[in-house]
């Protein structure tokens, strides 16, 4: 055990390939130490070369961090990672998102000259090219994208963490994806740097083993970044009744051409997609892996064309993101697993800034990991509530993963906590978020961070706004 | 936690209060019950226009003394439905105590006889209301006719953010003699009632007191909405506030129902180089600038959130920009507590976007914004923030402008009010701010301390439109049967 919980503190990134069961076996005491050495470690090293914390970190007037409390003042409010102007994407000044972009990260990306760039896509690919980052977009739905500047290492440790969560959650079920491959079933995008579509690539890789055990809805379709933001912006505007006002940015209908092909193939997209899960892959155990809402769509599709229990009954399936802004029947999730035909189910709570995971537990609990340290804040003065069983607040939280940006966040949810003196039924030891999440407000941003359901439909909506524009 | 409000069911004189619903508030955590409005609603609508006859045994100048006479009694301190209102709505307003009570204190002066008078003298002209008025000549030799202003069976869907909104309703049903089914809102169900419950205890018999009724519903019950929302008993809609309720309304529109709304609107500022004359002018311009952004707690449509400064972008313009942007926030802490306060319940989602750009100095300075306290934030360039259209609860954003042109480009019909310094930019500007969209242009401090015609609000003329103008003509009897051939 200590062994286990020594090379966490030693570093806490590589908790990434670590057993993951065992983190569950972890004392409260242990997890202490494993917080408050990590927080001291991370904010001793990240400081120095993160403007933007360093700047925090004079306002809040903290040098050092004593007990874990102290770190609470020091979590980003999730606004952060979109706090450049907009003004910046339409000028088409680059140049100044990178600079911003450089406050938030210890990776040089200071040669990267981004002045000739239009577009965010095009700037996103810029920086793939140039620098180790892989960053990373949300979706946007509130009408701004964020930018998580995430390096090509971590996700690839993300998707290898996946893996471990996987083969050792649900004990004696898991199948070993790293090690012996599966084929992957995406009803989404192949290509594309929101949250959904950066780790494809690795997917592809580390658990297909190559592109041709792979199937996507739109196998060669970029979820693009520039639509998602246009989207996003028409959604915020049509909320407010203002759609008219939205300006599209010039760079965007020179491009429509070829945005509109995506759209008019769409048909055709989805009716290959299910010939080819059946006739490749009917029958045999896949690994799946889409937001819940997402999920929903595709299995009523399915149904609608007599299409059950596809999949063998070895397949995994993972998920989240619960059923945010869709109406779905009472027994969605049963129509789901009606059309998959499995019901090996990972479910976590996220959000596209950490690496760790929540996954849910048999007793419907979302367990965090110890390499993550949650906070419960009053919602009223922010201030950090004590570690106890059943209190409700807004849920914060500090992932020790990231060692080249800053990932303690203060979220828009509002949680209940457990766990931390009594263990959860399920056998478990340490901290839990008992459900229901719910957010403070539906302005506040929550559906914008949490990898989220919404994204995809603005960005399907910005589509459809663009081909109903009379040209 | 609270005491349980009831709100009571006024059906023309008939108060129904038996508090058979419970309803959760919008802020403030209030609940009120109030009865059961599908029971009653079909008695709702007017459904037989010869009811209106009565109102027309009233002169202008009776239907002013009953006005006056009801002023006298909404007196703050004797009245004790408007001191239940008003415990009501320190708990569901965004105003603050202070301010709420001196709005309620003045409740009885706004019925003063000269003004109401002026009113529509300005909006329709008491002649019309009075009689039929002679049109003078027209296109047809031989054609005369005569015009009169009549009342309309309305329904208000009124806004709750001051009380002001259900004073000015129930003032002007009354003098264009129309019928009106109020629908309470939910952040003020009770003011509205306490006007009309003092009405009904002054005279229950006096038409003035029968043609008000005030209903609470939950907005979008499409049961109560498809009852109301009927040409049958209703001529006209009053629609205050949010882009939600006026959508649910335009399902409910036909051949029949004429649609007045009063959208939501924001406001702003435009200030010229003039203000950084010298040091005693910068000092005027903050604490005026201040009373704009802060007066009435930013609760308004008329209160300012982006700010237009003709500064410069260059180093110097920015100091300049940064300099105003602490004056303001300063002289926003000393306002008068009758004024403005802290805000009770500062909007969280508003909090993180300040929070998160405070970090962000390359493109913005932040003055306050670290809890309810209001806050200045100032653009280091030439473009709002991205959440400008969120800015509320005393946070103003400071824009420097290298060109006035930038800003009067920025006006759209979205925009309302805007305060002007100087005087001079005013007169250059107002022209060109009205063809792009702008409703009312003030000298700057005015835009929430003082309003001169509220009956023009949003540039539109909601009393002149409540009021169906009716014309009846003659020709001779000759002329017309000469035209049978």
């Amino acid at each position: 055990m200590s062994s286990y919980l020594d090379r966490l503190i030693a570093d806490p990134t590589s908790f990434h390939d670590a057993p993951y069961a065992q983190a569950f076996t972890l004392s409260c005491e242990e997890i202490d130490r494993l917080h408050l050495d990590g927080a001291r470690k991370r904010f001793a090293e990240l400081r120095p070369g993160l403007s933007v914390l360093d700047k925090l970190a004079r306002e809040q007037g903290i040098d050092a961090i004593e007990t874990i409390d102290d770190l609470a003042p020091l979590l980003f409010p999730h606004t952060v990672y979109k706090s450049y102007p907009i003004s910046y994407l339409e000028r088409s000044r680059f140049d100044k998102l990178t600079k911003w972009l450089a406050g938030l990260t210890t990776s040089d990306i200071s040669h990267v000259d981004a002045s000739g760039i239009e577009t965010i896509d095009d700037w996103i690919d810029l920086l793939d090219a140039e620098t180790d980052l892989t960053v990373q977009h949300t979706s946007g739905t509130t009408g701004k994208l964020s930018f998580v500047p995430r390096t090509k290492k971590q996700w690839r440790e993300t998707i290898v963490h996946s893996g471990v969560i996987i083969r050792d959650w649900w004990p004696d079920r898991g199948p070993d994806i790293v090690k012996d491959g599966m084929p992957i079933i995406i009803p989404g995008y192949r290509y594309g740097a929101a949250a959904m579509q950066r780790g494809n690539g690795i997917q592809v890789d580390l658990y297909a083993k190559g592109e041709e055990n792979t199937l996507f809805l739109y196998p060669d379709a970029r979820f693009s970044a520039d639509i998602a933001s246009l989207g996003g912006r028409l959604r915020a505007a049509e909320a407010r009744g203002e759609a008219g006002m939205i300006d599209i940015p010039p760079v965007l209908l020179e491009r429509r051409e070829a945005l509109l092909e995506l759209e008019r193939r769409r048909p055709d997209d989805l009716k290959h997609f299910f010939s080819e899960a059946q006739r490749r892959f009917g029958g045999r155990d896949v690994y799946v892996t889409a937001m819940w809402a997402i999920l929903y769509d595709w299995a009523e599709e399915g149904l609608k064309r007599g299409l059950k229990n596809v999949f063998g009954k070895g397949s995994v399936l993972l998920t989240g993101g619960g059923k945010k802004g869709k109406e779905l029947p009472d027994d969605w999730r049963e129509r789901v697993i009606e059309f998959l035909g499995f019901d090996t189910i990972y479910e976590m709570y996220a959000t596209s800034e950490q690496m760790g995971l929540s996954m849910m537990c048999e007793h419907g609990h979302y367990h965090v990991p110890p390499i993550q340290i949650p906070f419960l804040l009053d919602p009223a003065t922010g201030k950090p509530l004590p570690r106890k069983d059943g209190l409700t607040g807004r849920y914060a939280s500090f992932d020790l993963m990231p060692n080249t940006y800053w990932a303690g966040l203060v979220t828009g949810d509002e949680i209940t906590l457990a766990g931390w003196e009594k263990p959860c039924a399920c056998g478990r030891a340490g901290p839990y978020v008992i459900p229901p999440v719910r957010r403070y407000s539906e302005q506040e941003g929550g559906d914008d961070r949490i990898v989220c359901a919404g994204a995809p439909e603005a960005h399907d909506r910005a589509l459809e706004f663009l081909a109903e524009l009379s040209m | 936690m609270t005491d349980p409000f009831r709100v009571p069911l006024i059906i023309r004189g008939q108060i129904i209060d038996d508090a058979e619903v419970d309803y959760g508030g919008r802020r403030g955590g209030v609940s009120f019950s109030a009865p059961d409005i599908a029971k009653h609603v079909a008695r709702l609508p007017l459904r037989t226009p010869s009811a209106m006859a009565d109102l027309y045994a009233l002169s202008f100048d009776e239907i002013l003394d009953f006005l006056v006479a009801l002023g006298q009694r909404l007196d703050f301190g004797q009245n004790r439905h408007l001191q239940e209102a008003f415990r009501l709505s320190c708990q569901t307003s965004g105003l603050s105590e202070s301010i709420l009570r001196v709005h309620f204190q003045y409740i009885g002066a706004a019925f003063d006889r000269t003004e109401m008078r002026r009113m529509m003298e300005r909006s329709c002209g008491i002649d019309y209301l009075e009689g039929w008025v002679d049109q003078g000549a027209g296109r047809f030799p031989g054609l005369t006719a005569r015009t009169r202003a009549f009342g309309a069976r309305t329904v208000h869907v009124i806004a709750g953010n001051a009380p002001i909104v259900s004073i000015l309703t129930v003032i002007r049903n009354a003098l264009t003699r129309s019928d009106a089914i109020i629908k309470l809102p939910s952040n003020d169900p009770l003011t509205a009632a306490a006007l009309v419950r003092t009405m009904l205890e002054m005279d229950p018999d006096h038409p003035l007191s029968k043609h008000v009724s005030v209903a609470y519903w939950k907005g979008g019950d499409d049961q109560v909405e498809s009852a109301i929302y009927d040409p049958r008993g209703v001529e006209k809609i009053v629609a205050w506030g949010g882009f939600d309720s006026v959508k649910h309304i335009t399902r409910y529109l036909q051949p029949g129902i004429d649609l007045i709304t009063q959208d939501p609107k924001l406001s702003g500022t435009i200030i010229g180089r003039e203000a950084f004359a010298d040091d005693a002018t910068l000092g005027q311009v903050a604490r005026r600038l201040a009373l704009d952004i802060g007066a009435q707690n930013q609760e308004g449509c008329v209160s300012a959130r982006v700010i237009y400064v003709e500064c410069g972008t260059d180093d110097v313009g920015l100091e300049r920009a940064n300099r105003l942007g602490q004056m303001t926030f300063d002289a926003l802490q000393r306002l008068p507590d009758h004024l403005s306060t802290p805000h009770k319940a500062f909007d969280g989602a508003l909090k993180a976007e300040i929070d998160g750009i405070r970090l962000n100095d390359e493109d913005y300075r932040i003055f306050g914004g670290r809890t309810n306290e209001g806050a200045v934030i100032v653009s280091q360039e030439e473009y709002p923030v991205d959440f400008s259209r969120t800015l509320a609860c005393r946070v103003g954003n400071i824009v420097p402008i290298d060109s006035r042109e930038t800003a009067v480009s920025a006006v759209n019909a979205y925009t309302q009010t805007i305060g002007i310094f100087p005087e001079s930019l005013k007169d250059e500007l107002r022209d060109r701010l009205a063809f792009q969209g702008a409703q009312r242009i003030v000298s700057l401090g005015g835009a929430a301390t003082m309003q001169h015609n509220m009956e023009r609000q949003d540039a539109i003329e909601p009393v002149r439109r409540m009021l169906k103008w009716v014309t009846e003509e003659q020709a001779s009897g000759e002329m017309l049967a000469a035209l049978a051939g």
